[in-house]
């Protein structure tokens, strides 16, 4: 009898599952989803600040938004699928990794408008063809970002900072383009902000070694480096964290690192920043406004894509920093200032 | 009658406990998301697992698609889970099937996109090869360090996957990169993927992980050396006396489940993922334990273990669109479903079952192992 009651109890609980309907989409208006990259939601980092844009957008186009975590790199198909099951109107995804099926999304969907946040789009013309001659699908459009302009503003502030007069970048490998282009900004920055400076720098030419990139820090430090920009990844984490053991200022990449890697928030003064959540609110409003979108779209200076991450650390932040970093922007904005010439 | 009874009541006796377990983490699950709700935007909310519940058992099940997609994710867990059972039934405890799985996955992608051009049959066939053959070279790795000097294979399979990860990210970068993309990734599969049966993803792979199930049950129950595996891992002394070789048969049974690992991610890769790039997370490799587990290293427990795995994967899209209830619920149902399986007294005292008549055996081989039972090699009993 009790074995029964225990079977009934777990088989009433399948019944209770087959039952109720599944809860009913927002109300009208357009339906955003987004596939976030492997990870978690709450990451301080790209799945975060993209999902607080994608709702800004959705809410500011007077949509809805929904949201699917990806934890394997298997079931970026699924789950892109999934909201074009449930027939969403726009689907964001995030990282260059979910790229591929991004595409093949976009072309087996063209009535659905794709984004791809941090997803440079390279279509291939023909087997030959090595510099993205191809047609992007008119529905799908990727978000990059303006690294040099980004690096440039980090620049000032390691220019301003250094007391050494030695600055240091650690950066990923040299033959990614987008990490030449921040240190090649930075470098840029600190030299016009201070003449004289030297600016050390290092291709570890791997993201995923913390060892190499706290051994590369370390020399820098070695030779008189106070300040170490990394674009390296997990890399430049290793980076970041010879700088707070040697006592000297780090600043970050990509994401406001001083939230993102806590471990080494005693030392970081800024990040340069991609605005990924500008960049995600914007393609959802210019979406709404005009329509499909296309190509790969620059968020920069001009559209508010690229920052410095608020000054941490410093206490007082020296006198006309931020006013240098305000004027360079808009600067750089009206293009009047090209962070690499 | 009579007869159906009995083998329903045989069914009861081996499935009573994982059955119960699973419905217990569903309950106390449930209550996690009752009370996580009281912290969300949308706020306190009573009926919420049923919701999530149901969108979830329709994502999985509720539709063509999601009967395929939930296939889909078992296929790999189906090997993974008989890699991990394979090696219980020998009595050692492969923590390795996540590297396994990653080491076979990249040798299928090297191989397959070397084919791309080639015709199906010998692309896809070869790149299988290719991830058998690594993942089973990567489980003779600790198999052989077991058999030589008893070192512990728990400790070499969690240190050799992070060694795959690690060595496979250098061969990404600098050997084997892709020209073309912006992030280093092994090219396309091409004609190389396994062929769709059916519907938008049923790919080969299903049948083989199903037909692979009963192969391992015939090579475990039907043959000599499924017979040796066996008598060694429930007492290699008693083997031994009896004449058969302990240490080669543990480093036989590590290279076989290293080979259903490394098959697990060749058909992962040539299934569903189609090239390999670092950053590629092997959840497979884990879960892989806990279905194993339980399934009670039964290869046809192994089977249904793996479809409620792979419709937790299948489901949890829609859960978490129509709900908005995290994806992390499912890692915290699956965890309980240990849970309850390791701690069975709880399950027994809450569904009032009697002593179980069988108890978990290959639990007593995840005890004995973090307790540092001695190897065959070094001449002990446990």
């Amino acid at each position: 009898m009790k074995r029964l009651l225990a079977l009934g109890l777990a088989f009433g609980l399948v019944v209770a599952g087959c039952g109720g309907a599944g809860l009913p989409g927002g109300g009208g208006g357009l339906k955003v989803g987004m596939v976030t990259d492997i990870g978690q939601l709450e990451d301080k980092s790209f799945n975060e600040f993209s999902w607080k844009g994608v709702q800004d957008g959705a809410s500011a186009v007077g949509g809805s938004a929904k949201n699917i975590v990806t934890k394997d790199i298997a079931d970026y198909k699924q789950n892109i699928q999934s909201f074009v099951d449930q027939k969403y109107d726009i689907i964001v995804t995030v990282g260059f990794l979910i790229g591929t099926d991004t595409l093949a999304a976009a072309k087996a969907n063209p009535s659905i408008q794709f984004f791809g946040i941090d997803q440079f789009i390279c279509v291939a013309k023909d087997a030959s063809d090595k510099e993205c001659k191809g047609d992007v699908p008119a529905n799908y459009q990727g978000l990059i970002f303006n690294e040099a302009q980004a690096g440039y503003l980090a620049g000032i502030v390691a220019g301003t900072i250094t007391k050494s007069n030695k600055i240091g970048a650690v950066g990923g490998r040299s033959d990614v383009p987008p990490v030449v282009s921040y240190i090649k900004g930075y470098e840029n920055a600190a030299k016009t902000v201070k003449p004289g400076v030297q600016v050390l720098i290092n291709y570890v030419e791997d993201f995923n070694a913390p060892d190499k990139g706290e051994a590369s820090a370390k020399t820098m430090i070695g030779q008189g480096a106070d300040v170490i920009f990394q674009v390296a990844g997990l890399t430049g984490a290793g980076a970041l964290r010879a700088a707070c053991n040697a006592k000297i200022w780090g600043i970050g990449v990509d994401v406001d690192q001083y939230l993102s890697l806590p471990d080494s928030k005693a030392c970081i003064v800024t990040s340069a920043e991609k605005h990924l959540q500008n960049a995600a609110r914007d393609a959802i409003k210019r979406f709404k406004d005009k329509g499909k979108q296309t190509g790969n779209y620059v968020n920069d200076a001009t559209n508010g894509g690229v920052g410095a991450s608020p000054i941490r650390n410093l206490n007082p932040v020296p006198a006309g920093l931020e006013d240098k970093l305000k004027q360079a922007t808009a600067d750089m904005a009206s293009g009047k200032l090209k962070p690499v010439p | 009658m009579i007869r159906l009874r009995g083998v329903a009541r045989r069914i009861w006796r081996v499935a009573s406990i994982p059955l119960l377990a699973i419905a217990l983490a569903f309950v106390v699950a449930a209550v996690v998301i009752v009370v996580s709700s009281a912290f969300t935007s949308t706020g306190f909310d009573l009926f919420l697992p049923i919701g999530a519940y149901s969108s979830l058992l329709a994502g999985a099940f509720g539709s063509g698609n999601g009967i395929t997609n939930t296939l889909v994710a078992a296929a790999p867990l189906i090997f993974g889970g008989l890699a991990v059972g394979l090696g219980f039934k020998g009595g050692l405890f492969n923590i390795g099937v996540a590297g396994q799985f990653l080491v076979g996955a990249f040798a299928a992608a090297v191989v397959g996109s070397a084919l791309a051009g080639a015709p199906t049959a010998v692309g896809a066939t070869l790149a299988m090869f290719a991830g058998a053959l690594g993942g089973a070279a990567f489980g003779f790795i600790p198999g052989f360090l077991k058999a030589r000097t008893g070192a512990h294979e728990v400790v070499t399979t969690i240190m050799l996957n992070n060694a795959a990860v690690l060595l496979l990210t250098w061969a990404v970068n600098d050997l084997v990169r892709a020209p073309g993309f912006s992030f280093p990734r092994t090219g396309d599969i091409g004609n190389s993927a396994l062929p769709i049966l059916l519907g938008r993803n049923l790919h080969l792979g299903i049948p083989l992980a199903v037909a692979t199930a009963f192969a391992v049950r015939w090579l475990l129950d039907r043959t000599t050396i499924g017979f040796e595996i066996r008598t060694v891992g429930q007492n290699p002394n008693a083997a031994r006396y009896a004449g058969m070789r302990p240490v080669v048969m543990t480093a036989l049974t590590m290279t076989l489940s290293g080979l259903l690992g490394g098959v697990a991610g060749a058909i992962q890769m040539l299934g569903v993922i189609g090239f390999y790039a670092p950053g590629i997370t092997a959840s497979v490799g884990f879960d892989s334990i806990a279905v194993a587990l339980l399934g009670r290293s039964d290869p046809i427990g192994i089977l249904f273990a793996a479809v409620l795995f792979g419709a937790f994967r299948a489901g949890a899209p829609l859960m978490q669109i129509e709900t908005s209830v995290p994806i992390e619920v499912i890692d915290i149902i699956q965890a309980l479903v240990i849970l309850f399986l390791a701690a069975d007294l709880i399950v027994r005292r809450v569904f009032r079952l009697r002593a179980a008549k069988a108890g978990i055996t290959e639990l007593k081989t995840v005890t004995q192992s973090w307790a540092g039972g001695a190897g065959p090699a070094a001449g002990q009993g446990s």
